[in-house]
């Protein structure tokens, strides 16, 4: 008799998988563009025109950072809170219905950019991920980008009312630790993405459309980064709810504190959103005196990061005692390395340690002058959302597809040898966007060869370093498509039954050791809007009286084919998303 | 709280990490002063770069005696001026704004980086010691040519640098029948705070006429040089003006009389 999570909660696991399978959709399709870009930019093979490459790069980046990293967030916190409340969502109806939004929401996002491939179609969003205004895309992608923010409010309202009617039947309890993430998570995530709405709403979209017609580009910017800097914890969270709740259990121990693991979220709450400034570092019209304090707040927030090394790293080494590991290092060698979901967080974890010192060196604001926009910022973007997220992503689907499936894992030792692969793949390409963007070759170009100067390279060739950049690439789609295909087959895998089953052994300093007052969500709310306040209301109030709410005279640029501001054509487009 | 010692000594020293990090950012501001683009300059109309004293030309301007002030503007997708010029031992405050969409200014290989945003006017103040030759790029994507937005930093030894510029003024036909000259009008600037000495060397045809001139600092001289169109004789005549490096050169035609007084003043009457 097996005990999986979709024996327990079918109707869970059912829409999990769902989930799991729009993210990895994502992924597919992100990974193809990302092998696209590896070998255009080092022009080793070129089969797209470079005026099309910024088609491929918005979608490389949407796709990945948009639909990959947060359908598995929606997926692994409904099985968080399903798991540790041992209770389905008030309403199902309402669960499938965030999930359908943010289904079409990425649907509208992805044909107003997929439709730029083709002259057929008037509609394009050659934008990127950041879509700094003046450059215009298409208002579907910014109407499929509310819908799926939306999505995830919705979702966040879903878990909390699941949370308030387990609170009825529990009163006086504390919030179990996987809920307690995904709560504080949500709180973040609402806090922040505040700022991409307004951003977009009162700004972008009605500008987009034809209803204003100019913007203030530096108040655009700054609230997206308002919203981009804790975005990337929105990706990271996820995988550190996998480190603090799996990675202990596949290490054969068990948490090593559940009280640290809790102030490691609140401070992700407080610190995450005060920081985006750090991002417009090299801005005219932003006072040096607002980028020093995002400096010295972007620094604190390395201690959750260095609280979660400790934390995890202690857990592990329990877990290697348990299983009869001995001396000062010698621990390491009793830990599961064969069991590919241990490996792959392992691994992801360390390239994590190392990218967090890169990020150091961005976060240095007149170190950043040196690296800002080169390819060393990819570099760091592709070790932490690149590795320790999509890593720890695949690495957990190896052991949490199983439990949604009540199928075994299909091809461990192949699962074991994918990890590694993206491993030794992410090193090879990191290493050559970092030394890439010490040497000043910039990020998000098509052609980084220039006519009237040659970089210029301590040690090693530019040939060498778009050698290694297109060698990972490689790797790390052939990576991808390995994943894809043990997921496939896993799910296929009928007759079978996962080796494991699906309980979460206790931590060993459990929430008893913590004060009560870490399950306050409203005091660290109230605590965290005063920080927002602080940080951001006298820069924003500067850029406005400044440029003015609607910018000085600055004409749009589009980046699709016609402007339109036709009602009945954005429908029709609408409509289009939907069936195509 | 419970909090496992080991645990306590990592946060004390984590703290102590951050701590570090946060001091050694302040020296680097404070003690050695690595100033960041910031909010000091005022605004500018986009739409208007063409009616502002600073950016209606861009270019480089010498404003104390190692001192000197670039005007630079990044549009799609060119940087203006291009190449830029400097001399070695020189402080240059780059003033740099965009066009149209965000752009940015980035001096390969240095930490001169700075993001170009339309309605704001980033400045940078570069020491320049030795004789070099930068490319810069923009790394903000901005379009479609993104990739093509380039241009160049050139810094040039001293006895190789000025800011002298010549312009010449010249008829392309003058008429026999009038007893007319043949004149060329010289403007020769000096936009550097130095005195220039230097010689107009100036050909039409046959005839070489050379004058020395000092050039005051920041100030233009003007001059007019003049030959009988008769001692030319009919016909198409080269001439050319040399100062320096630079030279201006153009054909003057000489014709017995002519045939059309409307066409005599060129194109100003078409407007």
């Amino acid at each position: 008799m097996s005990n999986t999570f979709v024996d327990a909660f079918p109707k869970q696991a059912r829409l999990i998988r769902q989930a799991f399978l729009t993210s990895f959709v994502a992924l597919g399709v992100g990974a193809l563009f990302g092998l696209i870009q590896a070998l255009h930019r080092t022009d080793i093979f070129r089969p797209i025109e470079s005026t099309t490459y910024y088609t491929v790069l918005t979608g490389h980046g949407v796709f990945l950072v948009i639909s990959f990293t947060i359908f598995f967030l929606v997926g692994v916190y409904q099985w968080a809170v399903t798991e540790s409340l041992e209770r389905e969502p008030v309403d199902m109806r309402f669960t499938w219905g965030w999930y359908g939004l943010m289904v079409l929401g990425t649907l509208l996002a992805a044909f107003a950019i997929l439709a730029g491939f083709t002259d057929a179609i008037d509609v394009s969003a050659d934008v990127l991920f950041t879509f700094y205004a003046p450059l215009q895309g298409h208002p579907l992608f910014y109407i499929g980008l509310v819908v799926f923010v939306v999505g995830t409010w919705l979702a966040g309202a879903d878990w909390f009312r699941t949370w308030w009617a387990w609170k009825g039947d529990n009163p006086g309890k504390r919030i179990p630790l996987p809920t307690f993430m995904v709560l504080t998570t949500m709180i973040m995530w609402y806090i922040s993405s505040i700022g991409v709405a307004v951003a977009i709403l009162a700004f972008i979209l009605p500008w987009s459309i034809g209803l204003v017609e100019s913007i203030n580009p530096t108040l655009t910017r700054t609230l997206f980064w308002y919203f981009g800097h804790p975005v990337v914890y929105f990706w990271l969270l996820p995988a550190y709810l996998l480190w603090y709740i799996l990675l202990p259990k596949l290490s054969g121990g068990r948490l090593f504190s559940d009280p640290l693991a809790r102030v490691v979220f609140i401070l992700f709450i407080l610190l995450s959103t005060p920081v985006g400034i750090h991002h417009q570092y090299l801005d005219p019209g932003i006072a040096e005196g607002f980028k020093f304090i995002a400096m010295t707040n972007t620094m604190f927030l390395l201690l959750p990061s260095l609280l979660t090394a400790f934390t995890v790293v202690a857990s592990m080494e329990h877990g290697a005692r348990q299983r009869g590991g001995e001396g000062y290092f010698g621990w390491l060698k009793s830990l599961p390395w064969r069991e590919p979901a241990f490996t792959g967080m392992a691994l992801a974890g360390l390239v994590f340690a190392f990218g967090g010192f890169t990020g150091i060196v961005n976060a240095g604001m007149n170190i950043n002058y040196l690296v800002h926009n080169s390819l060393w910022v990819p570099g760091h973007i592709h070790t932490q959302v690149g590795t320790a997220v999509a890593l720890t992503f695949m690495a957990g689907s190896y052991w949490l597809v199983p439990q949604l499936t009540g199928n075994r894992l299909v091809g461990r030792s192949v699962a074991l040898f994918q990890v590694l692969l993206w491993f030794v793949g992410i090193i090879f390409m990191t290493n050559s966007m970092y030394r890439g963007g010490l040497i000043g070759m910039p990020r998000r170009t098509a052609e980084p060869q220039y006519d009237g100067f040659d970089f210029e390279v301590a040690a090693g060739s530019v040939g060498e370093l778009n050698a290694q950049l297109a060698l990972g690439g490689v790797l790390l789609f052939l990576s991808t498509m390995l994943f894809l295909a043990l997921m496939l087959l896993t799910l296929f895998n009928h007759d079978s039954e996962p080796i494991d089953e699906r309980s979460i052994p206790r931590p060993l300093s459990g929430p008893e050791d913590s004060p009560p007052v870490l399950d306050n969500l409203k005091l660290w709310v109230a605590i965290a809007a005063v920080l927002v306040v602080l940080a951001y209301s006298i820069p924003l109030a500067s850029i406005v009286s400044r440029g003015g709410l609607f910018g000085p005279d600055v004409s749009p640029f589009p980046v699709f084919i016609e402007s339109i501001g036709d009602a009945r054509f954005v429908l029709e487009s609408i409509l289009a998303g939907i069936t195509r | 709280m419970k909090i496992h010692t080991y645990e306590k000594l990592w946060l004390v020293a984590a703290m102590v990490l951050i701590v570090g990090f946060i001091a050694t950012i302040t020296y680097g501001s404070v003690a050695l002063g690595i100033t960041m683009v910031g909010d000091q300059e005022d605004t500018i109309e986009p739409g208007e770069l063409g009616e502002d004293e600073r950016f209606d030309d861009p270019r480089v301007e010498q404003v104390g005696e190692n001192e000197y002030e670039a005007y630079v503007i990044a549009q799609t997708f060119i940087f203006q001026p291009d190449p830029i010029e400097v001399p070695e031992n020189s402080e240059v405050t780059f003033y740099v704004t965009a066009r149209d969409v965000i752009h940015s200014f980035s001096v390969v290989g240095t930490n001169t980086n700075t993001m170009a945003i339309p309605g704001e006017i980033s400045t940078m103040t570069v020491e320049f010691d030795e004789p070099d030759e930068y490319g810069i790029v923009c790394n903000e994507y901005c379009g479609s040519g993104h990739h093509n937005m380039e241009g160049e930093l050139h810094v040039l030894p001293e006895d190789e640098f000025d800011l002298t510029e010549l312009s010449v003024e010249a008829d392309d036909e003058v008429a026999l029948e009038d007893d007319d000259e043949v004149t060329l009008e010289i403007a020769v600037e000096n936009g550097q705070l130095e005195d220039l000495e230097t010689t107009i060397e100036a050909e039409i045809g046959d005839e070489t006429v050379t004058e020395d001139v000092t050039v005051e600092g920041d100030s233009t001289y003007e001059t007019t040089i003049s030959v009988d169109a008769a001692d030319l004789g009919e016909g198409d005549h080269d001439w050319s003006v040399t100062v320096d490096d630079y030279e201006e050169s153009g054909t003057v035609t000489v014709v017995d009389q002519l045939e059309d007084e409307t066409e005599d003043d060129g194109g100003d009457d078409d407007e």
